[in-house]
């Protein structure tokens, strides 16, 4: 009964959540709220969040995350691979919106911060990572995203002007912000990308138990 | 056995929520309203205000026209209905008109106002049937409304004081 229940449960996890989760995650990636209309505004992912997904799905592969031999392989079901693959689909494009929701929408702080992103996930590729570190260090990476971008930036370039710009005002009299232009949003923004990336990191966790049925493994070093 | 009707629903479910999101994304709605009057074109179940259309009517009939405009874009926010775009594009026509000048901005916007009318009714050509108007079909309005937006020699001649609005 047990075993039933179990392989019921890993099916709802596998089938159902997974890829709900990570399809709300790409879903609210690119949404923003305007700052004085309050309307939705949806934000396409730029073609450099791609590049940043394929790398962080290489990185998810190498540090052992995703063990692909076990989602897709010639001894399963072909509905089961299928069903798999369509996951991976939607863990790439979850990827994409997550980087989305945390990379500024232009100017010269929208290519500052994909190169960090870039650089990160490039460095990353060789060193040595166990699940468990891979998500620490993922989730550090898009929690410091986060609060550059939806505390410190949006306190810069908020309307009302935020502590961060009083600050920043004084500290650089004369000199222009200009270079450093980004739209400003409603704060719902911020809560939305906070979701946004509690739901993807919880994906993240989520698919390392069901691929390694209960428990993270730890790479023997 | 359970395990292939979950793999099987999940699938159906998650390539559905999948379609909407990119629908979302491409439809762009800015409120959930616009959300819910998307789902309905897409439905082939949106239908317009009447109400609001029918009072947007007596203020175009009271020249009125700004307000007639507002009351219209209320009763078709999708911007679906051919008749609705058609009399939108009339009031900036007749708004725009001038013995004088013609008002080239509100021209400008009859003119993308008459060919979401006429886009919307590929079909068969738009003809509205209102013995308040002097122009029944939307090739018509449209032919008026981009003979205004031309420069011509025509336009200096003195005697076009006398001509009339349609």
């Amino acid at each position: 009964m047990s075993q039933t229940n179990r392989s019921r449960n890993r099916a709802l996890v596998d089938f159902v959540l997974l890829p709900s989760l990570f399809l709300t995650v790409a879903l609210l990636g690119g949404l923003r709220i305007g700052a004085e209309s309050r309307t939705f505004i949806f934000i396409a992912p730029p073609l450099v969040t791609l590049l940043l997904a394929v790398l962080l799905m290489l990185l998810l592969l190498r540090g052992g995350l995703l063990s692909f031999h076990q989602w897709v392989g010639n001894d399963l079901p072909p509905l089961t691979n299928v069903a798999h693959i369509w996951m991976f689909i939607t863990l790439f494009f979850a990827s994409a919106q997550a980087f989305n929701s945390v990379l500024p929408e232009r100017g010269l702080l929208h290519w500052l911060f994909s190169f960090f992103f870039l650089w990160t996930l490039w460095n990353n590729q060789f060193s040595s990572f166990d699940p468990r570190r891979l998500l620490r260090s993922l989730a550090v990476l898009f929690g410091t995203a986060f609060v550059f971008k939806h505390m410190l930036l949006a306190s810069l370039y908020s309307p009302e002007g935020g502590w961060l710009k009083r600050v920043a005002g004084t500290l650089l009299q004369g000199a222009a912000l200009g270079t450093l232009d980004a739209p400003s949003f409603a704060p719902a923004t911020g809560y939305i990308a906070f979701f946004t990336l509690a739901f993807y990191v919880t994906g993240l966790i989520l698919l390392g138990f069901a691929g390694h049925k209960n428990e993270l493994p730890q790479k023997s070093t | 056995m359970q395990s292939k009707i979950i793999q099987v629903a999940g699938l159906a479910f998650t390539i559905a929520y999948a379609a909407f999101i990119v629908w979302i994304y491409a439809t762009e709605p800015r409120s959930f309203k616009e959300v819910t009057t998307s789902a309905e074109v897409a439905a082939g179940t949106y239908e317009i205000n009447q109400e609001k259309f029918n009072s947007a009517l007596n203020l175009f009939r009271r020249e009125q026209f700004r307000a007639a405009r507002n009351e219209w874009q209320q009763a078709d926010p999708a911007q679906r209905d051919a008749r609705t775009q058609f009399y939108i594009a009339y009031s900036f026509y007749r708004e725009g008109w001038g013995r004088v000048y013609f008002d080239q901005e509100l021209f400008r916007q009859g003119v993308e106002a008459v060919n979401r009318a006429i886009a919307l009714s590929s079909g068969s050509p738009l003809t509205i049937d209102d013995p308040d108007l002097h122009m029944h079909t939307a090739a018509e309005l449209k032919a008026e409304l981009e003979q205004g937006l031309e420069r011509s020699w025509s336009d200096v001649n003195p005697l076009k004081v006398l001509r009339t609005r349609k």
